[in-house]
């Protein structure tokens, strides 16, 4: 594995590696060069698999981390190589030509994080969320709890209560509450 | 038509014979994998209702209800989650944050029932099926939404704090408190197991906003004495906190210290808005006795109504047990003078040196006072009395620590047994261990006591201090004789204690006598509990005055006694600790605010 991190090296920009267990390993390279590396992966160094294709929000960098994660059949070792795109407009190269059933999951990652993948067939059909007309609701932005009360209405009678202000209730309800400040003026 | 057209349908009856193919009952055959994410399961013995999960379920499927049999104490609010599966959606958020892990996902996901309303029920109230399955969901190590670990407090290394008392805990810059502060999950279960019930849940937000100007208004609220309170307080209130279950509780005590270590003194009155305190407009005055946590707190809170007080103080300077008991490297006596000296700036009056009973009598004070305030503390040293403790160098811890503050010298020996183990006992322990170290360059220190190490009083952060000190921890040894030579002490007969209360939990020690060791000493400190002095009550008073079986004054919820004007709190009510004080002195100040406005 090494060996083939260097020639990646060699290769690409390769922006971080690290290894997570002995057979998965992960690379960060650069959006430019993602296809040209994968291709390479999978061509020459066995990883013929993509097992999938997933995207994290970070919404804090302003940033959708995509991760592809390949599979080589004769050694057992997962790669994944990351590519860190904008988050906002978020697009990227499609690579159903080389994987063909690629272009399902990019067909996800637009409907639940909104990233468009533009030459990717079927790629702005609805994937699970027939009608859908929020904000993609894999993005962290999205306010689950708020279209969870504006979508489905809440049973009658339910309540609540304050953990605090009821042991308050039940061990000390007689202990005085802070006095008022006399003040000159008032 | 062919004659195999009619025979063949007949063919299946080939089959009439055969087991069929077709599953029977596909349904409740086919269980979910082991760690699916099936319907919750939540182990009251371990839940402690912080209301945890609903604060992050998405789908607002969950609710805090009273559940019959579940108590509310110390550490549980007694309220457990009710989910609504009509909104649930399965995503085990709340699995993954509950912080005792008592809630958990079974594996089953099959339920039928005809009433919606049944599909809202309480996990582990309202029995189910799945209620004793062993497999489905729980909170996998590597998932820890919440953080267990404490920023860590940076404290002078032993062999830097040994021979001196400076200071030992250095406090929480900025950073480190807005780090800590972000831990809280504001469950505000600690809340009622501070005797204050200070609203700790609001002054950790006001440090995560960095708005250390409310933070200070919501200690002031409860607690007049946050640089006391923020160093030395017992912090119970960290025993409740729900990350406690998991790991470290949030550091409270340290995080009190912050607020007030940040203000300089000159900006209370200003932050706290006591500035124009109304001027003896109520025309009534109230005096109290003794400058300690209960009678600054008791003072602070009569003068913000308005009411002209003045405290009595017996010894030199102000603090009360807090000063004279607790040794300066836990507690600088600046510290001290600091919230007192604000006290001060809104009128109220301290006069030294005036002991009550001695200097002025308490008739005094009620002839010239419309209340009085008593918070005398617990001064005095209770005996072993076991033989040889009459000696002139056996000594009480109380009476010792106090002679240390005073600056007067002590007669250190080189070889020293205390006996007991609380803080006291710690605090004269660590004190003496610095004397030694810095009299004789050495440390021969060992301090006994009855309970074994587990179940000591004192608390185990003093035990383990005082252990990288150079003294000697030797617990689970009840002192039998002090040996005495040619007039000298030269030790400590002890015997082993098996256990310290009977089965009715009265101090009732039994000892193997088999077993007995000797500890060398030539000066001995006993610490095994103080005493209150009351001489300062008349015979006229104490005759008239109603008393408990334990010996001490009778109070009613306010602290005032049978004798309508005189109130009392501090440790000779309860405790003995700063939190109780303090706590005593607040509600005393509204008792006698009522008391005389019905007057």
């Amino acid at each position: 594995m090494e060996q083939l991190i260097k020639k990646i090296k060699g290769m690409v920009h390769l922006r971080a590696y690290g290894k997570q267990r002995d057979d998965l390993h992960f690379v960060t390279v650069d959006k430019a060069q993602l296809e040209m590396i994968l291709a390479h992966l999978k061509n020459y160094e066995g990883f013929t698999h993509l097992a999938f294709l997933q995207a994290v929000d970070l919404l804090e960098e302003g940033k959708f981390r995509l991760i592809y994660m390949l599979y080589n059949y004769s050694t057992n070792v997962n790669l994944g190589v990351n590519v860190l795109i904008d988050r906002d407009n978020a697009e990227m190269n499609s690579i159903h030509k080389l994987w063909a059933h690629g272009w399902q999951y990019q067909r996800e990652l637009h409907e639940l994080f909104g990233i468009d993948f533009p030459d990717s067939p079927r790629v702005h059909e609805s994937f699970v969320l027939e009608g859908w007309e929020e904000m993609p609701p894999m993005r962290r932005d999205f306010d689950t709890l708020e279209y969870s009360n504006r979508t489905f209405y809440q049973r009658p009678g339910r309540s609540t209560n304050d953990p605090a202000e009821y042991m308050k209730e039940k061990i000390y309800k007689n202990y005085p509450a802070a006095p008022v400040i006399r003040r000159d003026n008032e | 038509m062919k004659l195999k057209d009619v025979l063949s349908p007949l063919r299946v009856w080939e089959r009439a014979a055969q087991k069929p193919w077709t599953i029977k009952d596909p349904i409740n055959d086919r269980p979910g994998a082991d760690n699916y994410r099936g319907f919750h399961k939540n182990d009251f013995s371990k839940c402690i209702g912080c209301g945890t999960c609903e604060e992050i379920c998405q789908n607002d499927a969950i609710d805090i209800v009273p559940v019959e049999g579940q108590e509310t104490v110390d550490g549980d609010s007694g309220l457990r989650p009710m989910i609504d599966y009509g909104r649930c959606c399965w995503c085990a958020l709340c699995v993954d944050v509950c912080p005792t892990g008592s809630l958990t996902m079974s594996n089953d996901y099959t339920w039928i029932a005809d009433d919606p309303e049944d599909y809202r029920f309480v996990p582990g109230a309202d029995k189910t099926k799945w209620q004793d399955s062993t497999v489905g969901y729980t909170r996998s190590p590597d998932i820890q939404i919440l953080d267990y670990n404490r920023v860590d407090m940076l404290e002078i290394k032993p062999e830097d704090r040994d021979k001196s008392f400076i200071e030992i805990v250095k406090g929480y810059n900025k950073e480190q408190a807005i780090k800590e502060a972000e831990r809280c999950i504001q469950c505000g279960l600690c809340t009622a197991t501070c005797p204050a019930h200070m609203d700790i849940p609001g002054y950790i937000a006001a440090i995560r906003d960095d708005d250390l100007d409310q933070a200070l208004r919501i200690l002031y609220e409860t607690n007049p004495m946050p640089e006391i309170c923020g160093r030395i307080c017992t912090h119970k209130c960290e025993t409740a906190c729900a990350l406690h279950n998991n790991g470290d509780p949030l550091a409270i005590r340290w995080l009190k210290r912050y607020i007030a270590d940040q203000i300089p003194a000159d900006k209370y009155q200003e932050i706290l808005g006591t500035a124009h305190l109304v001027d003896e407009q109520l025309n009534r005055k109230v005096a109290v006795i003794g400058a300690g946590p209960a009678g600054v707190s008791a003072a602070y809170y009569l003068a913000i109504m308005g009411y002209k007080t003045k405290i009595y103080e017996a010894l030199p300077a102000s603090g009360g047990m807090a000063r004279y008991g607790i040794p300066e490297y836990r507690l600088p006596y600046d510290q001290i003078d600091k919230d007192v000296e604000y006290l001060k700036t809104l009128g109220v009056e301290i006069q030294y040196n005036t002991r009550i009973g001695e200097d002025i009598t308490l008739e005094e004070l009620h002839r010239e006072y419309d209340a009085v305030f008593a918070g005398t503390g617990l001064h005095l040293g209770r005996s072993t009395r076991v033989p040889g403790s009459d000696h002139s160098r056996v000594y009480f811890a109380t009476d010792m620590l106090r002679e240390v503050t005073l600056g007067n010298e002590i007669d250190v020996a080189e070889n020293i047994v205390v006996i007991g183990g609380g803080n006291v006992a710690m605090d004269i322990t660590r004190t003496l261990a610095r004397l030694q170290n810095q009299k004789y360059g050495k440390v021969q220190v060992l301090a006994t006591c009855l309970e074994a190490e587990e179940v000591m009083p004192a608390d185990l952060e003093e035990i383990v201090e005082a252990r990288e000190e150079n003294a000697v921890i030797e617990p689970a040894w009840g002192p039998k004789e002090i040996e005495i030579k040619n007039g000298k002490i030269t030790g400590l007969h002890v015997s082993k204690c098996l256990s310290v209360f009977d089965e009715d939990g009265r101090f009732n020690p039994r000892f193997d006598e088999e077993q007995k060791k000797f500890f060398k000493a030539d000066m001995i400190v006993e610490s095994i509990g103080q005493g209150m002095d009351l001489s300062y009550l008349t015979e006229e008073i104490k005759a008239e005055l109603k008393m408990t079986p334990r010996g001490r004054i009778e109070v009613n919820d306010k602290f005032q006694s049978n004798l309508k004007w005189l109130f009392v709190g501090g440790d000779i009510i309860e405790g003995p600790d700063v939190i109780h004080g303090i706590a005593n002195g607040y509600v005393a100040a509204r008792g006698i605010d009522s008391y005389l406005n019905s007057k």
